[in-house]
């Protein structure tokens, strides 16, 4: 009997994603619109091991802010239809700024793993990238990937099973702002935890830091407007 | 209610470490992430010595220079459309033949000149042949764009093009899908997505149209051909000239009074250069033309079912002469050796023609012609132009072919002389001449201009994801066409060139 | 450097500055932000103006429009 999985692909626009969603679905993709809006959407699957997995293309995008329609419809897609794993494509000659989404997910507590893309090209400016470490760091399972030579995916597959299976511990690292900042979030996350319907739904410390960012969107969501 | 309780902390928060920090807590999250993303790359990421300038960075000072930058994008378009239309000539020839071929197959099956044989042969298998005929084009063209975009060259084009597209108030971005409608609108109109800012996307949208597409350029053919044998080179860049010019000022037009607010800020990442895979290019390629062929396949082909059934209805009208009693005396002449084969052949082929012409006057497509034909007689049209620019609503190439049966040339295109004279010497009931250089040029003015083919109006549907847009561009076009076609005809008329 | 900011399209070809602020509303901020351009962060001006610039920012080549570039102060 297989076991049926849902992953999403995210990661900055540039990062090689495109090629990565076409190794791992091939021809077994089609492209259509997310639901009410012009944004493209593309869906894939593909068989690996005794797993049915369905491949979701999310929008490439630099955060996961509501300033933009993309970032929206990425991230609600994240919350709304809760993917066993999200895999998130960071450009390894370009890191600093890629892992400014992973920081993202990583608050929204989303199941994890990342793809070091393009490491061949990040090898021959000389950037040596220490894959074992930086997986310590973040609590995510790094994968060496160079998607435009098709290397990597096996691999890639198998840290998705097996975060897919709950095989691999978090350890729920996220970055942290600093007491003043990191006392306030205690406070909001106080109360949030209170709100049932609030908790269903969202990481309780992901919903503070938006809120005291002022995300349009998730203020919304907590006044109860449409 | 517990929740408003949790904003009224959030503020409190927020206030109290504004206090703190003297900035926004936004800036300071922000600040804090770079912080640890820092740390992180600290400690993981080591980095050579010297930094080398890398290959895209050589390849820019070139693409990128303030002098060639402009040319090599020009070179660059130039040989992408020399490469699609050269190579399509060939399987386009093969689509017209397997037309014909399957024509003659399926017609067996039907009785002589019925209507079944009609609708599945000029209807059905004409109709999916002009959208089969497009599908070269179409991939050829979606291949070189996926060679350019997957390469990163796309993005630099962007960024050449921005400073001119700046001052018709677009985007860098909107200059790729403007050169793709000079060939096809649809691919054109497909092309505005990689435009983020929605007012630049639907000011794009609206205004590709303008750009004169592949399928008006028979109608041209036909019309300079007849009347500017000379001139034509200059003609036909005149119009295409107007339709840039026309694209630019309803651009401003737009973005001023339809889609106000500030120019979108430009700000984009310029990606190294790579070596586009293959497969990359393909699955990018497929995907787009596949579109194309599901829903422009599917509009036009319903399209030239709906121009077949009002070309050819009323089947059987009153007839003028009786024709079929003049082809059996003509047969019989022939049977008889008063005249020769190929005499006979000369007659019967000239009665089908005129019992074809006659018969497309007395159906439908006829009549709507002669109702509109008030609307586009202060443009010196008769109700034939106004026929054969009605099968242009659905799609430019059938133009040629309505104003071919309209005028009993039988099968028409437009290098078809007789076709060609017949047009230079059509008059209207008081003896007048109806097409003179003048008129003949405000008929290719109007055909640049007015409504896109039904086709491009589903793209634009299918792009906005409203009826709102694509019945807009629909009309607005028509009624500048109509305007402008209006000032050409009667100023020209004023200034004696009539 | 002198004291005081400037602009960033009145930086020379060739030369590091640090970012100092960006003046825009909260939507453009944002974006800039996630793209790197964050106060405190180096910036080297590859092409510069009139007309669009080309800066290198943590590793990437982003190009900014004339109209971004007044709005990002350096130092």
């Amino acid at each position: 009997m297989a076991k049926k999985i849902t992953i999403a692909l995210a990661g900055n626009p540039n990062s090689g994603k495109t090629t990565i969603f076409n190794n791992l679905t091939g021809s077994r993709q089609h492209v259509g619109n997310w639901p009410g809006v012009t944004v493209e959407k593309k869906e894939g699957s593909l068989k690996y091991k005794d797993y049915e997995i369905k491949v979701v293309d999310l929008p490439g995008t630099y955060s996961l802010t509501a300033y933009s329609l993309d970032e929206v419809v990425a991230r609600n897609f994240v919350v709304e239809e809760r993917p066993d794993v999200v895999v998130d494509i960071v450009d390894a000659s370009n890191l600093e700024r890629n892992l400014y989404l992973t920081t993202q997910f990583m608050e929204l507590g989303v199941r994890l793993v990342i793809a070091l893309n393009m490491s061949d090209r990040a090898e021959e400016s000389g950037h040596k990238i220490d894959t074992k470490k930086l997986s310590e760091l973040l609590g995510v399972p790094v994968v060496s990937t160079i998607g435009h030579k098709n290397r990597g995916m096996d691999e890639l597959l198998q840290a998705i099973v097996d975060v897919a299976d709950g095989k691999f511990d978090r350890g729920n690292v996220t970055p942290r702002y600093g007491e003043e900042i990191e006392e306030e979030i205690r406070k909001i996350e106080e109360l949030i935890q209170r709100d049932a319907g609030l908790m269903q739904r969202y990481a309780p410390r992901w919903i503070a830091i938006k809120l005291l960012e002022g995300d349009e969107e998730v203020t919304k969501k907590v006044t109860g407007e449409k | 209610m517990d929740r408003r309780e949790i904003l009224d902390q959030v503020r409190k928060s927020s206030e109290h470490l504004k206090g703190i920090f003297d900035d926004e807590v936004e800036t300071i999250i922000v600040d804090r992430r770079y912080g640890f993303i820092n740390g992180i790359y600290k400690k993981v990421v080591s980095r050579p010595a010297i930094e080398r300038l890398s290959a895209s960075d050589q390849i820019d000072r070139v693409v990128l220079n303030r002098v060639l930058g402009i040319p090599i994008f020009l070179f660059l378009m130039w040989l992408m459309f020399k490469f699609t239309f050269t190579l399509s000539e060939v399987p386009m020839g093969w689509v017209e033949s397997g037309q014909e071929w399957l024509g003659n197959i399926f017609g067996r099956f039907f009785p002589a000149e019925s209507a079944f044989q009609s609708l599945v042969v000029e209807g059905i298998i004409g109709g999916v042949g002009s959208v089969i005929i497009f599908v070269p084009i179409i991939f050829l063209l979606f291949f070189c764009m996926a060679i350019l975009e997957d390469s990163g060259y796309m993005a630099r084009a962007a960024f050449v093009m921005d400073r001119f597209m700046h001052k018709i108030g677009l985007h860098g971005r909107s200059f790729i899908p403007m050169i793709l409608g000079l060939g096809c609108n649809i691919p054109g109109i497909m092309a505005c997505r990689t435009i983020d800012q929605e007012r630049d996307r639907l000011t794009t949208i609206l205004v590709n149209p303008f750009m004169s597409c592949g399928a008006r350029l028979p109608v041209y053919a036909l019309l300079i051909g007849a009347f500017f044998p000379e001139k034509g080179g200059t003609v036909l860049y005149s119009i295409y000239i107007l339709g840039i010019v026309m694209a630019i000022v309803m651009a401003k037009l737009f973005r001023k009074y339809l889609f106000p607010g500030p120019a979108a800020p430009f700000v984009m990442e310029l990606p190294p250069y790579r070596i586009p895979t293959i497969k990359g290019v393909i699955i990018h390629m497929w995907e787009r033309g596949v579109l194309y062929l599901k829903k422009a396949g599917t509009i036009i082909l319903a399209g030239c079912v709906l121009v077949w059934f009002l070309g050819n209805f009323p089947w059987s009208p009153e007839y003028s002469k009786d024709y079929d009693r003049l082809k059996q005396e003509v047969k019989a002449d022939s049977a008889s050796g008063l005249i020769t084969k190929a005499a006979r052949d000369e007659s019967i082929a000239n009665l089908e023609n005129e019992q074809a012409r006659e018969k497309m006057e007395k159906s439908y497509l006829g009549g709507l012609g002669r109702i509109i034909e008030p609307v586009v007689k202060p443009l010196g049209f008769d109700w034939k132009i106004g026929v054969g620019l009605f099968g242009g609503f659905i799609a430019k190439e059938i133009v040629v072919g309505t104003l071919g049966t309209l005028y009993a040339v039988g099968e028409a295109d437009e290098e078809s002389a007789p076709l060609r004279e017949r047009i230079q010497r059509d008059t209207w009931p008081d003896g007048r001449k109806i097409y003179t250089p003048l008129t003949a040029f405000t008929l290719m003015v109007f055909t640049l201009l007015y409504m896109p083919c039904v086709a491009a109006i589903g793209v634009i549907y299918r792009e906005t994801n409203s009826w709102k847009w694509p019945l807009f561009a629909a009309g607005y076009t028509t009624a500048v066409a109509w305007v402008v076609s209006f000032i050409v005809y009667q100023g020209g008329r004023l200034i004696g060139l009539g | 450097m002198k004291g005081g900011f400037m602009p960033l399209n009145m930086v020379n070809p060739g030369e590091e500055v640090t970012l100092m602020a960006i003046h825009a509303g909260r939507g453009l901020q944002s974006r800039l932000h996630s793209m790197g351009l964050f106060p405190g962060v180096k910036m080297k001006v590859l092409k510069g103006g009139p007309g669009p610039l080309i800066v290198s920012v943590r590793d990437t080549r982003l190009a900014l429009g004339c109209g971004m570039a007044h709005k990002i102060m350096v130092g």
